[in-house]
Order: C-alpha cells, then structure tokens, then sequence
C-alpha cells in the first residue's frame, strides 16, 4: 500500500483572482548519478519493482 | 542420540524458517555482533565492545580485552590493527608508524605477505601409553608429561583474522545455543575490492558464511530506518554519520528517502580520533602524577623505555576513564598501580576538564563537518539527524561541540535521549545492530527463479542495480494566497525533496481551507521547482554591556558581528498547475474544508506525474491529474 503521509499544514483558500498559469511546456529539472546503499528494505523494494518490471501500483499488491 | 524407548515417534524437530543469523561489526579497534533481534552479544568475558586483539602468551591464546591487557607486559607477542591491514600485501604497508605490538613482518616463505612473528609454547606430545607387554616392570608408573617447548610461530594477517573471528562467532553460538548459519560483517567505505575479498576469506575460513559486507554507512542507515527506532523524524531528511572510532574519523552524509539511502559524500581523517584523544588524556595524566610524585614521566611520545611501559598502562586505564566520562557527568578516575618507580597513580578529571583538554579533536570534527558538507554543496543547516558511530562518539562533549553549527531542531541520540542503557541511539552498538537486521533481511530472500537470484545479487558487492539517478531540485505545491507574507506567495509544500532516486511516488494527505464563501468551492495550487539555499546575514551584537566598554573608539572597531543564518527557498520553474472542484466540503466554525490525498510520481527518466483526489466519506473521489515531461 502507499505510504500515505498525514501532514498537518493547512493551505489557504485560493484568491479569487487566481487562475491556473496555462502549460509551461517546462520539463523537470535533469536527473543526476547516483550509487545506493544496498541496505534495508527500501532498497530491496527498489531492486524488486525493477527486476520484476513493476510499477508502485502493482508492488503494493 | 540418547535412547528412545522403543515405540516412541521422534520428537518433532523444530525447523525455524529464519536461519540464525548475526551481525558483526569489525572495526580495527573493536568489533561487537549482534543477532536477530539487533541486540549487541557479550563475549564470556561479559563484553560486548571486543578489543580486535590476539594474544599469544606461553600455551594460551588470549583474544580481546584480555589480549589487549597483553600490551603491557608481552607486546611482541599481542597482534592489534589487523583489519586494516587485510588484503594488502607486505610492500604496501607502511612502515614508517612505530608499533606498539608485534611488528608486522614479511612472511618467511609466502612472498610478499604480511605477517606476524610470536613467541609460543609448544605442547609436548603426551606419553605413550604403556602396554602390558613390553613395558619393563621397573619404569610401569605414568611417564611423566614433558614441559612444552619453546616455538615460533608465523601467522598472516588473515590468519588472525579468521582467529578471531571464530572466536567471535563461538561467544554468539555459545550465548544463542545455536550454530550461527551467516553474517552480515560491516566494512569501512573505502576498503577496496582486494581488501573485501581478504575479509570473505577469512571469515570463510572460520567457517562463517558472508550473506553481505555491508559498508558502515549502510549499516548505521538500516538501524536509523527501522520503523521502531525512528522517533517521529520524517522518512526524506538528510543525516549526518559522525563516525568517532580509535584510529580515524569518518563522516558521512546521507540522503535518506523513506528508508533509500545514498551517500552524497564522504570524508576520512586519520589524525582524528579515540588515539587522539587518549594522547591528551594520558598526557593531562602523567603531568598529574609528576605533580604528585615528582617523579618525572613523559608520555605520548615516551621518554624512554620506563616511560613507555607507563605509557603502555596509562593508555589502558585511560579507556575506563573515557567510558566513565561519557556515562555519567561527575567526576572519572584514572587508577595505576605502580606506573613508574613502583608509585601507584590514582588522578581524577572532571567532564569539564576533559572537554577542555580535548577541545581540539571536537573542533576537528566539527570543522572537517563543515568541510564535508561543503564539499556536497550542501550547509550544516541541512542536517536533521546526526548519528554517532564509534565508541568515541559516546562523548556528549562531541555533541555539544557539533551542535553549534547545526540547526537548533536536528535530532541527535543525545537530543533524542536513545544513548543511554546501549539504547538504538548508543554509538557503540549501532553497527552490530544495522548488520544483524540485514542479514535477517538477505538471509530469508528466495531464491527459487531467475529474477529473485537477480533480486538477491543486488546485496553482492559493485551491483548494478545500487546505480541509480536521483532528482536535483525539489518540487513541491505552492496553493496561492491572497497578501501572502514572504517571497514565495503561498504556502509552500514540498513534497519529493532534492536527492530522491527515482523512481519514486510521495502522496501525502492533508486539509484545505476553502474560505467562508458559499457556492463554487476550488482546490488549486501550482507545482514548482525550488531553489534552496542559505541566507547569511551579518548581525551587530547588541550593546548591552556599555558601561564596560573602553572610552576609546578602538575596542568599537574590533567588536566581532556575529552571523546569522537561515534557510532559504526561492521560487525557480513553474512546471504546471492542477486544480478541481470540492464537492465533499465541509463547514466548521463559519468556514468551508475539504481533505485531499495529492500523490506525485516521478519515473525513472524524471518524468513527474501529479495526481489529486478529493477525499470523501467513501475514500477517494474522482482523480484529476497533470504531468510534466522529463528533461
Ligand atoms: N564509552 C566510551 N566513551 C568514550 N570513548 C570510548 C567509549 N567506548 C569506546 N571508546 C573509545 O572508542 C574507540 C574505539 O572506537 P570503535 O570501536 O568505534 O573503533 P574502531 O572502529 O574499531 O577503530 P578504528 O577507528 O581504529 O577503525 C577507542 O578509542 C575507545 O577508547
Ligand atoms: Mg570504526
């Protein structure tokens, strides 16, 4: 199942005038390399959903 | 097998699925295991920090403390240091450090091998025993046992390693009443392939099966992952390893997302360290029983043969005073018996004291932190957990010194109140504990297709599949408000932090205020890409202490600033925007809220995908969703 985080911050209401910016066209900002520690159940959960071709989805069932 | 009566079924025989399996934390000073449960083994001398010491004296073969207690009075025959010295060959030791137990030499006949030469005694072969037949009447009492003889003997480094290692291994079957199946065994980040394969041989060798070498910072990040041992920190944050040994400093820092850790630097200092600090415990020490005894005693470095047999006891007596020193904040002890000249020493030294005399391998560690972070382009100000590793950081002293350049919220074990009573938090323990709960983790792994083997050799050394890509901007939610205070506009919430290795899913759950308007009710908020950083603003202490202050201008001039600092976020790509009506709206006290679950999911490529639901009294409503192309 997801790890469904309960946070206590309560945003605003939106201002009235506030209307959604149209599509940036932006892309997220470039990955970079990094090595894992290959420790702990996470990592585990990590290597399971790429060997096993997994989304996060079908991992939790 | 005692005899069953005939008719009787064996007793059923008790098949654990989980094999017994340890943890083992090597260190070249100390090493402690653990088992299932994580807890630290005592050895049958009732220690569970065990001096990586072997000891050869006459017939008998002391390993641990006691062997180390063999520094005294037979150094040559007492072998220290030796993990750091497996899977290196003879010419790439050093040679250079004046050795305090026996010399490492090379190997008489393996060539280019390190070795160590001991004095032993050789037990006597026992007497024959006589037979009826053609043994002479005269000569039918027992022939007495010949003394054991004198003998060398030349072992490798790996040799003692697996020594010790056995011997290690039996204090943890004897207290389990169990064979000990595997282990888990910590390694320092910077062993290399050679050294790693020394070590599995070795262990081997003593019969121990390797599940893993787990490098330190691993170990210390699945004992601070385990959901017991968390108290109440968030699952992304960054952690500071403090790892305060005998022979080095090691420093670590750590991304840690829900419980998947990477390393974003590292920094070793061998200057720094328990040796470090002993030398200025001993010498503090030796000018006490000077004042004391007028006798004269230089020690660290010795003034001479005496004084370094005195060294030699002042170093060992030294140990329990640092342990009393960081357990407890009275007063610690320092008691000889005839340390030089046949006077006895009995000192004292207060946690006060101490921490002045050592102030200088605080501020040593405090000062390579500032450089480690640097060096990741990170601040101090990042940290939220710092954890102790090593028995040296056991000393609140180190904490309190660290503190200063941390952020007044970071979680510590001390803060936390974990290192006490060998808590989850206690420096010494914490690797034996990370190793044994992932050896129960490799250890019950199948095996059984292609792909639970391929799952399985992600644990085995330089795996691909530790190679991951990681986000370098965090992104949140910014929900606009109208007159906002700060430079961002609204309440910001990030929501998958900078250094997550993808890919990865956060959802998190939270309330809306909808405002005390009826009608048409609208959750909306922009996702943004955020610049962090530290803001630095030099500050003039205030002037209270005026009356004090000199008449003349000059004493003004040089009065210090003092510098303040702060995290910062900056807004820096808008990427898109995503908004829904509320339907399932509440009112409270005149005001409309609603509760919704907004999950981001970024693939392996970057590509992020922000979904929203509204949350319901029949769970999640209909799901709106936007997403962002990777770069
Ligand atoms: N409670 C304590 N308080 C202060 N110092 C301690 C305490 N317990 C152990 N030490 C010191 O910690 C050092 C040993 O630390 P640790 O066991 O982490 O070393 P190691 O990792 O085996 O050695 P190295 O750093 O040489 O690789 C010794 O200097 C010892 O005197
Ligand atoms: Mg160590």
């Amino acid at each position: 199942m997801a790890n469904v985080v309960d946070i206590q911050v309560v945003p605003p209401p939106l201002p009235a005038s506030w209307a959604p910016p149209a599509s940036t066209g932006k892309a997220t900002a470039p990955l970079v390399e990094r090595r894992l520690l290959p420790a702990g159940p996470a990592y585990l959960a990590h290597v399971k959903r790429a060997v096993h071709k997994l989304t996060f989805e079908e991992h939790d069932q | 097998m005692a005899a069953q009566p005939n008719g009787t079924a064996d007793a059923p025989i008790e098949v654990s699925l989980i094999p017994t399996v340890v943890g083992i934390n090597f260190g070249n000073s100390y090493a402690s295991i653990a088992e299932g449960s994580a807890e630290c083994i005592a050895n049958e001398d009732g220690e569970r920090q065990i001096a990586c010491a072997v000891s050869f004296h006459g017939e008998e073969i002391y390993i641990g403390n006691q062997a180390k207690h063999q520094l005294v009075k037979n150094s040559k025959n007492t072998i220290t240091g030796f993990r750091n010295l497996l899977g290196k060959k003879f010419s790439e030791i050093p040679s250079d450090k004046p050795s305090v137990s026996a010399p490492v030499i090379q190997h008489p006949e393996q060539p280019d091998v390190a070795a160590y030469k001991v004095q032993v005694l050789q037990a006597a072969p026992s007497p024959l025993p006589t037979t009826a037949s053609n043994t002479p009447a005269a000569s039918n009492a027992a022939t007495p046992r010949s003394e054991p003889t004198p003998a060398e003997r030349i072992l490798t480094v790996s040799e003692v390693t697996t020594i010790f290692l056995k011997s290690l291994v039996q204090s943890a079957e004897d207290f389990l009443g169990k064979k000990v199946q595997g282990a888990v065994i910590s390694v320092p980040t910077w062993f290399e392939d050679a050294q790693r394969a020394a070590l599995e041989q070795a262990a081997e060798d003593a019969g121990l099966k390797v599940l893993q070498l787990l490098e330190e910072a691993a170990a210390a990040a699945v004992t601070t992952t385990t959901d017991a041992t968390s108290s109440g920190l968030p699952a992304d944050r960054t952690q500071l390893v403090v790892d305060l040994g005998a022979s080095a400093l090691e420093l670590h820092l750590l991304s840690l997302r829900e419980g998947l850790a990477f390393s974003r630097g590292t920094l070793s200092d061998r200057a720094v360290g328990g040796d470090a600090i002993d030398d200025k415990l001993i010498r503090f020490f030796a000018k006490e029983f000077t004042k004391k005894t007028k006798t004269a005693l230089a020690v660290s470095p010795a003034g001479g043969a005496q004084d370094a047999r005195a060294e030699a006891k002042l170093r060992l007596a030294a140990e329990h005073t640092k342990r009393t020193l960081s357990a407890s904040p009275g007063a610690a002890t320092c008691s000889v018996e005839s340390l030089k000249d046949g006077l006895d020493f009995a000192g004292t030294i207060t946690r006060l004291r101490f921490d002045m005399e050592v102030r200088a391998v605080y501020d040593a560690v405090l000062a390579r932190a500032r450089a480690l972070v640097d060096a990741a382009g990170a601040d101090l100000l990042d940290v939220d957990e710092v954890v102790y590793v090593g028995g040296s950081a056991s000393l609140p002293g180190l904490d309190e010194t660290l503190a200063q350049g941390l952020r007044e919220d970071v979680v510590t074990p001390f803060t936390a109140g974990t290192v006490v009573g060998g808590g989850v938090g206690d420096p010494t323990t914490i690797l034996a504990r990370g190793c044994a709960l992932q050896a129960k983790l490799v250890a019950t792994l199948a095996d059984g297709t292609e792909e639970e083997r391929e799952v399985r050799a992600a644990f085995a050394g330089g795996s691909k599949w530790t190679q991951a890509r990681a986000t370098s901007k965090t992104v949140g939610m910014l929900f606009p408000e109208e007159g906002a205070e700060g430079p961002l506009g609204g309440q910001w919430i990030p929501t998958v932090l900078k250094d997550t290795a993808v890919p990865c899913r956060r959802t998190l759950r939270f309330d809306v205020d909808l405002g005390e308007a009826e009608g048409e009710k609208k959750v909306g908020f922009e996702v943004w890409e955020v610049k962090e950083g530290v803001k630095i603003e030099k500050v003039k202490p205030p002037k209270d202490e005026e009356e004090d202050m000199p008449e003349d201008g000059e004493e003004e001039e040089e009065e210090e600033e003092i510098e303040v600092k702060e995290r910062t976020v900056e807004k820096e790509n808008l990427l898109t925007a995503l908004h829904f009506a509320a339907k399932e709206a509440k009112k409270a006290k005149g005001r409309w809220t609603t509760k919704v679950e907004v999950q981001f999911l970024i693939d392996e490529n970057g590509a992020l995908e922000i979904s929203a639901w509204e949350i319901g009294a029949s769970g999640r409503g209909e799901k709106t969703s936007v997403s962002v192309p990777a770069s």
